[in-house]
């Protein structure tokens, strides 16, 4: 699943071992989260959208272009 | 929030929040208690002149092997969800690969190998697994 993790974090100017400190995951599963490797969970997902203050569905989105490694 | 900073595990070569690092490192401690009290069973067994001893050695080990396998379950339940599907993804290649070897291994068997030691399959899924660990971190970098 496609999503808007990098541009979201960057534009708060998080690291994403800030974010995943954030989450309470490691910084692997965000890279892989935003790299596209992984999908999260319904409750990590939910927890994103907690932490950015927006709906699911305004950062992951199928018909968003895959965000470069 | 310290709890949760991710740090890096030198062991399984992907990052790791310091509770699961924690849990790893009891993971580890026990499983070398259970491998310890393994030898010393075998050791006693070996030498024949203390059967008792080497029952509640073999007991002993039993209720290490469950104590390890509970808790590396709880651990799994609890565990960052990238490293459970990393260490899933680990043991059922394990899993897959002894079952494989073991089938392979009764038909050359058969055919006229020298026979195996029950240990050696568990030495082959153990190595897989990690192997497999090592496959994931690298994948999912």
């Amino acid at each position: 699943m496609n999503n808007r993790l990098r541009v979201l974090r960057a534009e708060r100017k998080w690291s994403q071992a800030e974010l995943a400190e954030r989450l309470g995951v490691s910084r692997q599963t965000v890279n892989a989260i935003e790299t596209g490797k992984y999908d999260p969970s319904l409750p990590l997902a939910f927890g994103l959208a907690r932490v950015f203050e927006l709906r699911i569905e305004e950062i992951f989105d199928p018909t968003l272009e895959k965000t470069p490694a | 929030m310290a709890d949760t900073e991710s740090t890096r595990s030198w062991l399984l070569g992907c990052d790791m929040t310091p509770a699961d690092r924690r849990k790893i490192w009891r993971f580890n401690a026990l499983a070398f208690v259970w491998m310890a009290a393994f030898v010393a069973g075998s050791f006693v067994a070996r030498r024949g002149e203390q059967p008792l001893l080497g029952w509640a050695l073999a007991a002993l080990t039993a209720l290490l092997g469950i104590a390890v396998v509970a808790f590396y379950v709880r651990f799994l339940r609890s565990a960052d969800e990238l490293l459970r599907k990393i260490q899933l993804e680990a043991l059922a290649l394990a899993f897959g690969v002894g079952i494989i070897f073991m089938v392979t291994y009764r038909l050359c068997e058969r055919l006229g190998a020298p026979s195996l030691d029950i240990a050696d399959p568990m030495i082959v899924m153990v190595i897989t697994w990690v192997v497999g660990q090592l496959i994931g971190a690298r994948r999912y970098r």
